[in-house]
């Protein structure tokens, strides 16, 4: 498969009570479509991932209303959800739509706004991406339902806390250096240990923060990318989806793992690559865990060793793949439905050698970037590859 | 989220008594909720199969920022207990310091006050605290069943 991008954007992340879910996506769709060269009647199909604009923001059919306010009318335009994996479905989508050969350029957006409600209200509104019926009767909340898998990981693999801080000190020292990031500071282990309990064991910088932002991608046929070479020549070159369980707690180490390894496994693949062909991943950490976790179901690290490129440096800028050179979502925060487009956007920028000082890999050439969601519910995996 | 009268009526019954689900094929125990389709094989019929309420904490998280229903009660354990009839279940511990839970405490389940509703309405379920007993010698010894009949609440009856 191959599908070109033609242009990027995306808003800052960080809580932003100046601006509606409205005013995000609108940002982020023009970013993009600026950078694409492209006017809104030339877009022929708009994904819009949202999760939760009905609780958070007391909207819905954001993709209707995302079409009118950026003009893509009346080009078909729709929401797309798939809990914290909703951008990266989005995504999927427009892949599809333009590898069917249905549609020359389509766009791609994801947009949260999180801030319009207090702490407990927005815990309650995510929690419905989870079971709130019945595993989370007892009290369980996704950081808590995290923590249970986290302690899992320790038990199996004898690994610290300590151990698994250094995922953190290296997600904030790239976060630390991204204009576009919600939390920019740096930390040590110390720091991490000390930070406040919110789900023992998580801690507070082992946790990502409410985040208001939109990303938004414009995708075509590949011939339509050619023809432009004075463009970076970046390509979506697989696209897998996959699902998961349900329910948390129940969880082992190994549906935690399949989560990943299998869309990955169809991932590589269908691009014809290995694990060690990558030179840069995004990949999902809304809690520090589920790096190593996914360093370790995308093929990077053997089951237990996932967390250890963090501490002697195989997974920093300059290791053997970085990874989360954008600080990750600890430190981006957590749009749900952006997420997975702003990862896409991250790789993309790397691949066309425009991403932020102190965060750009050299050479970058192949990325990929994973999403997960709900407990264990949602697998994404895209794989990006620049050309010439 | 409120939850109906209906829903209360339909979720109800699993929360005040203790059942774990059991798949015809493979014999596979799943928590109460699964009730039409074993993750573990596939199967399609499920019963219900009564615990005796005794296991021990095998994973277990203290949490400090609660959902909007739990509000007030932080920080409280909720432990991933390993029933010894074979089954995980999430829930509550009681009575045990949040700074010093310890895996392989062996626990027993209790009927409680599990939170207000948004109407103050009150939610009863089973909580966990720990119990004095030692363990069972053997692993995994099938529990008589209580004297309630559990056939009729099969995912196939359900369907009819």
């Amino acid at each position: 498969m191959r599908v070109g991008v033609l242009g990027i954007g995306k808003t800052p992340h960080k809580i932003q009570h100046d601006k509606s879910l409205k005013d995000l996506a609108v940002e982020a769709g023009r970013k993009a479509m600026n950078d694409a060269g492209v006017a809104p009647s030339d877009i022929q199909m708009l994904y819009v991932g949202n999760v939760g604009s009905v609780g958070f923001n007391y909207e819905n059919s954001t993709g209707l209303m995302v079409a009118h306010h950026l003009g893509v009318v009346p080009a078909g335009a729709v929401r797309v959800e798939a809990a914290c994996g909703t951008g990266a479905w989005a995504l999927h989508l427009g892949c599809v739509a333009i590898a069917s050969g249905l549609y020359d350029t389509v766009m791609v957006l994801g947009c949260e706004k999180m801030n319009d409600l207090a702490t407990v209200e927005g815990t309650s509104i995510i929690a419905q991406a989870a079971d709130s019926k019945e595993e989370y009767f007892s009290g369980l909340t996704f950081p808590s339902g995290t923590a249970l898998t986290a302690r899992k990981y320790m038990q199996t693999y004898g690994v610290t806390e300590e151990d698994l801080a250094h995922t953190s000190v290296k997600n904030h020292y790239y976060g630390a250096q991204n204009p576009s990031a919600h939390l920019r500071f740096e930390c040590t282990v110390e720091e991490v240990m000390k930070s406040a309990k919110v789900a023992d064991p998580l801690k507070l910088y082992e946790v990502c923060p409410m985040t208001d932002a939109a990303s938004a991608i414009v995708l075509c046929r590949p011939e339509i990318l050619e023809a432009q070479q004075n463009k970076p020549q970046v390509f979506v070159t697989a696209t897998s989806m996959g699902s998961g369980t349900w329910y948390q707690a129940s969880d082992t180490l190994e549906d935690a793992y399949n989560l990943f390894a299998r869309p990955a496994a169809r991932a590589y693949e269908m691009a014809g690559l290995s694990a060690k062909d990558i030179d840069v991943a995004e990949i999902y950490n809304s809690f520090a865990i589920q790096e190593p976790l996914g360093i370790e179901g995308l093929g990077f690290a053997k089951k237990g060793d996932g967390w250890k490129g963090a501490k002697d440096g195989s997974t920093w800028l300059d290791g053997k793949i970085a990874v989360n050179p954008s600080g990750g979502l600890l430190c981006k925060g957590h749009p749900l439905g952006a997420t997975g487009a702003t990862q896409a956007v991250d790789i993309i920028e790397q691949l066309q050698g425009i991403a932020p000082p102190g965060m750009q890999r050299k050479d970058a050439a192949i990325g990929i970037s994973a999403c997960r969601g709900g407990p264990g519910s949602v697998g994404a995996i895209h794989i990006y590859q620049r050309e010439g | 989220m409120t939850v109906s009268a209906i829903e209360f009526s339909r979720l109800g019954p699993p929360k005040l008594h203790l059942f774990a689900m059991k798949c015809e094929k493979c014999k596979e125990l799943s928590p109460w909720w699964e009730r039409s389709h074993c993750y573990k094989c596939g199967g399609d019929t499920l019963t219900e199969f009564e615990l005796g309420g005794k296991g021990e904490i095998t994973n277990y998280t203290v949490v400090y920022y609660p959902p909007r229903e739990f509000v007030g009660m932080e920080p409280y354990v909720v432990g991933h207990i390993a029933m010894d009839e074979g089954v995980n279940l999430p829930a509550p511990v009681m009575g045990v310091d949040p700074d010093n839970v310890e895996v392989g405490t062996r626990v027993a389940a209790t009927l409680r006050r599990m939170k207000l509703g948004h109407e103050g309405d009150i939610y009863y379920s089973y909580k966990f605290v720990v119990d004095d007993d030692p363990a069972p010698k053997k692993k995994a010894p099938a529990r008589k069943p209580a004297a309630r009949k559990p056939a009729a609440r099969t995912a196939a009856a359900r369907k009819k």
